[in-house]
């Protein structure tokens, strides 16, 4: 229990960090330690796979490719927004309703537990073994189609990102002081 | 071991904590970073589930995991994309407030 108390307080920390602090680089560095606790809870929750994937893919190749984007465009903090005031406060008290009511309703039905031995028996410890298993049996239409949608992902950044031959052409002159 | 409503409850508070980083912030690169959290609340949730789940064999349990495992392919596909979209965005306008970006509406 004291495990799950202490990663709950850094990752809601690590979460008000992302929405408040005001430059970009801050809140993202701030997702990063979020998505790090996380994994660590994976771990907890017999998700070992899940831990290392979430430390590689999303703590290390998605918040690079964000902390490159901040970088590249410089972006800065954003300022203060005067006229939309009290939908701050609105958005806060929703929020807050929001998951005061899912928090209650999963306390309002609670659950045992399987025992342990049942428990580690079926999940197998979440290794990449157990996962794949699963992935390529039952899911094996899902795993295609996410394939399908990673390259056609890949495809679109590429093409809304690339610049007309003309333009590039004409940049490097300027540059080149031609 | 804790009891997956917990879990749950957490999952809940990091949702509310993106949901309302969605709608205060005004840079989209922020609205980017609250919606990650959204989709990592959503991944805790299932996990979790998957553990409740054990008492139901191997293959209902782990289905859990392995939709965990597509979400991330997904977020993944969502994020060069999404940012990709953010850098053609600020190639014309130098800005990427949210508030102001009503040429990019159909």
């Amino acid at each position: 229990m004291l495990t799950f108390v202490v990663l709950s307080v850094l990752m809601i920390v690590g979460a008000v960090g992302v929405i408040t602090l005001k430059q970009p680089v801050h809140a993202a560095l701030s997702l990063v330690a979020t998505l790090l606790t996380l994994a660590v809870t994976y771990v907890t929750l017999q998700a070992h796979f899940l831990a290392a994937i979430q430390v590689i893919v999303y703590a290390g190749a998605i918040m690079v490719l964000f902390l490159f984007v901040i970088m590249l465009l410089n972006i800065q903090g954003d300022q203060p927004q005067p006229h939309f005031r009290w939908m701050q406060i609105v958005a806060y008290l929703t929020a807050l309703l929001a998951a005061g009511a899912i928090a209650a309703t999963a306390f309002l039905s609670p659950r045992e537990l399987p025992n342990a031995e049942l428990m580690s028996e079926a999940l197998a410890g979440g290794g990449a073994a157990a996962i794949g298993e699963a992935l390529f049996n039952d899911f094996v239409l899902a795993f295609q189609l996410v394939g399908v949608l990673l390259l056609t992902g890949i495809i679109g950044a590429v093409s809304l990102v690339q610049r007309k031959a003309t333009q590039t052409a004409k940049d490097e002159r300027e540059l080149s002081g031609v | 071991m804790v009891a997956t409503e917990y879990y749950v409850a957490l999952s809940a508070i990091i949702f509310a904590i993106g949901a309302v980083g969605v709608l205060t912030r005004r840079s989209a690169i922020m609205i980017f970073l609250s919606v990650e959290l959204m989709l990592n609340a959503a991944n805790l949730a299932l996990v979790a589930f998957a553990r409740q789940w054990a008492a139901a064999g191997a293959a209902v349990a782990l289905s859990g995991q392995a939709a965990v495992f597509i979400i991330l392919a997904i977020a993944a596909a969502e994020v060069a994309v999404g940012l990709g979209i953010l850098v053609a965005i600020f190639r014309y306008r130098s800005s990427t407030d949210v508030d102001t970006l009503h040429e990019v509406r159909l």
